[in-house]
């Protein structure tokens, strides 16, 4: 074996959009020891509950991170609710899914674009960010916003979808479905891919468990957890919901996940689209949180659980809010998957995890 | 299998023995947060299982308090400790990858423990609300007691009222800003005036 | 084998229509519901300030005394509170995005009187 050294990985590097540095001590090629660093991008948005009132704040919470913005601003809503003890119209849950699960998509097919560039993949990378587009095209009908969407509120939602249009919405869906279907078996029985990812960054059930991993990370080293499964909002309306596990470990089981995670995805909104009732999209929402009054709440975000809770203290503006982000609790498995790989794997297996860097300082 | 949210309270002697008893029985480590008191902090420890989200809350720590670490059972919680270190000074004994205070770049020194004057203007205006809630009762319960004790004769009940309008106008006053204060101020030193002159026309 | 189906989506996407618009020859027109801007129609306009109090962004700048309505479209991040909350439905949403400009600028629209009018009317 060779002398220890460290290489520094970021906070600028191709593979990553978001400053995450990481101290690799490599011995000869092997990566033997991992010392990540953030704090390059901290806001202090949680602070900024105090100078905004529970309505307005979740334009703050929506703005953590470009593309868990429908999550965030769902979460936030979710946990003001149960602070307040505010009941919400059915019609409002099934919208708040549709366009969760769709943000999902949106989300996963940006990464999957992402993950192919860095395999040097490009046409796929060309072809993932295609179909996304039509994602960001309903959207921006449905919402008037591409990625900021600003149409969750507390005690329900801002617009509606008309019912023709739910079907447009199905639609198109089902025209990506047949297209990324062909993306996803190239992509899947690619050999290329293979020879990249099968066995790299490999991290047991065992491990997954005791590093509290949550989202795709977890679920492909077969730990079967996913917040939807609760069945709580309108995902409890489902006539089936299974987690999609692999048992892996690996960044190719990784992959796996996530490409049938799109797929489950545009099933639920297909199914929510055609159950669907009719009635409010919100309800008025009136006075403030009692002081002392404590909420707590998980969501199922793209990258894996968040955690938000709430404080209340009397006045319009909230004590405290917080967002623990699922990346924040990959980071323990990331290193873990890091140590005794190949200086080559590196941004392989970071890209796999799919560390979400503003959301997890914010 | 169902969602449910449970906070109870915990020592601050006991967090390690706890996260160790948890990590036994095969809890998941959810995360840690503070939340800021006027001199003090409460931290809340998060593990779920099973579908219960169960939040341990270590009431009133004081500043610059020492917690032991429990990132030995738990290493994913190096994160969150290493953050609560940097915006709320409190500290952890055998930090499994300690930052030393260097985790996230804050321009000032535990930034989370200040009070901002946002929420001090926001504080004083409950304090006002409350105080002048307070004097309106005790006007009203000085006006039922006068109103019951005396006969009631015609000047009684607007020499009783006037005062309890003016400490209420007071504590409204008080919580104005001063050039509004000042233009309430002379529109009822105006009306005071007619009111007299319409009287001595009367 | 997986390249060469991916091969055959890329030459089809030969023969078929192109997916993106050739900017700025060819631009899109926005979404009837889509957020472009925040547009008074100060002769609705009543100066009640609610738009300035919902405010996220704190942007909106209502002078009762001046009679004025501000807005800096610079700071607006568009999220609708405003026009939501509107009690005369004055403000509305223009869908087509705010024109791009070489500095930050401020629009204050002055309000004209409205209560005369009503009086009159009664």
């Amino acid at each position: 074996m060779g002398k220890a050294s460290v290489i520094p990985f970021g906070p600028q590097h191709p593979v990553l959009p978001e400053p995450l540095h990481l101290d690799l001590v490599v011995q000869d090629e092997t990566v033997v020891d991992v010392l990540p660093q953030i704090g390059f991008v901290h806001r202090g948005l949680e602070k900024l509950v105090e100078t905004r009132d529970y309505n307005q704040f979740i334009y703050v919470a929506e703005r953590i991170c470009g593309i868990c913005a429908m999550g965030h601003s769902l979460g936030y809503a979710e946990t003001v609710e149960s602070l307040m003890g505010v009941e919400v119209p059915s019609r409002a849950e099934y919208l708040r899914v549709i366009w969760h699960e769709l943000s999902r998509i949106h989300s996963h097919l940006l990464w999957l674009g992402l993950a192919a560039d860095a395999f040097g993949f490009e046409s796929m990378f060309m072809h993932c960010w295609r179909l996304r587009e039509r994602i960001l095209d309903i959207f921006e009908k449905t919402t008037g916003g591409r990625v900021i969407l600003s149409v969750v509120r507390v005690g329900g939602v801002n617009r509606d979808i008309e019912d023709s249009e739910l079907k447009v919405i199905c639609g198109v869906l089902d025209g990506i479905k047949a297209e990324y279907g062909e993306i996803m078996s190239t992509l899947l029985t690619d050999m290329s891919v293979k020879n990249r990812t099968v066995g790299v960054g490999a991290l047991t059930t065992e491990q997954a468990i005791d590093l509290s991993m949550v989202g795709p990370f977890a679920r492909a080293s077969a730990v079967s957890y996913d917040v939807r499964s609760f069945g709580r909002g309108a995902y409890g309306h489902l006539a089936d919901f299974q987690p999609i596990t692999d048992a892996g470990g690996d960044c190719y089981a990784r992959v796996k996940v996530r490409c049938l995670e799109v797929l489950q995805s545009i099933e639920i909104i297909q199914e929510l689209a055609g159950k669907i009732p009719a009635g409010d999209i919100a309800v008025k929402v009136k006075g403030n949180p009692d002081p002392g009054a404590r909420a707590a709440n998980v969501l199922e975000q793209p990258r894996g659980e968040c955690y938000y809770f709430a404080q209340g203290n009397g006045t319009k503006h909230l004590e405290r809010m917080r967002m623990r982000t699922p990346t924040s609790q990959n980071l323990a498995g990331m290193l873990e998957a890091l140590k005794g790989c190949d200086l080559a794997d590196v941004n392989m297996i970071i890209l796999t995890i799919d560390p979400c860097i503003s959301c997890t300082e914010r | 299998m169902g969602f449910s949210t449970d906070f109870k309270s915990l020592d601050a002697a006991s967090v390690h023995a706890d996260a160790v008893r948890r990590k036994a029985e095969g809890w998941r480590f959810v995360q840690i947060l503070a939340v800021n008191n006027e001199d003090s902090a409460d931290v809340i420890y998060s593990y779920m299982k099973d579908g219960l989200l169960d939040n341990a809350v270590v009431e009133r720590l004081p500043r610059g308090a020492h917690l032991e670490s429990i990132t030995d059972a738990y290493l994913e919680a190096f994160v969150f400790e290493n953050e609560m270190h940097d915006l709320f000074g409190i500290t952890f004994d055998g930090l499994a990858i300690d930052f030393l205070g260097n985790f996230y770049r804050v321009s000032t020194e535990v930034p989370m423990t200040i009070i901002s004057p946002e929420k001090l203007a926001e504080q004083e205006k409950q304090r006002k609300l409350a105080e002048k809630k307070a004097k309106a009762a005790a006007a009203k319960a000085a006006k039922a007691s006068e109103a019951a004790g005396k006969a009631p004769a015609e000047g009684a009940p607007t020499g009783a009222s006037a005062p309890s309008i003016d400490a209420e106008m007071e504590a409204k006053l008080a919580a104005m800003p001063p050039e509004k204060a000042a233009r309430v101020r002379a529109a009822m030193e105006a009306k005071a005036k007619k009111a007299t002159a319409d009287g001595e026309v009367g | 084998m997986g390249s060469f189906r991916l091969g055959a989506m890329t030459l089809r996407s030969l023969f078929k229509k192109p997916e993106t618009l050739l900017y700025p020859t060819q631009t899109k027109a926005p979404y009837a519901g889509q957020k472009g801007h925040v547009v008074n129609e100060v002769s609705g306009c009543i100066l009640c300030g609610m738009c300035q109090r919902v405010c996220p962004c704190h942007c909106i700048t209502v002078d009762k005394a001046a009679r004025t309505w501000g807005i800096q479209p610079f700071m607006c991040i568009q999220c609708g509170s405003c026009v939501a909350s509107c009690p005369t439905s004055c403000l509305s949403m223009d869908p087509a995005p705010t024109a791009i400009a070489t500095e930050k600028h401020a629009i204050e629209l002055a309000v004209p009187e409205q209560e005369k009018q009503v009086s009159s009317s009664i």
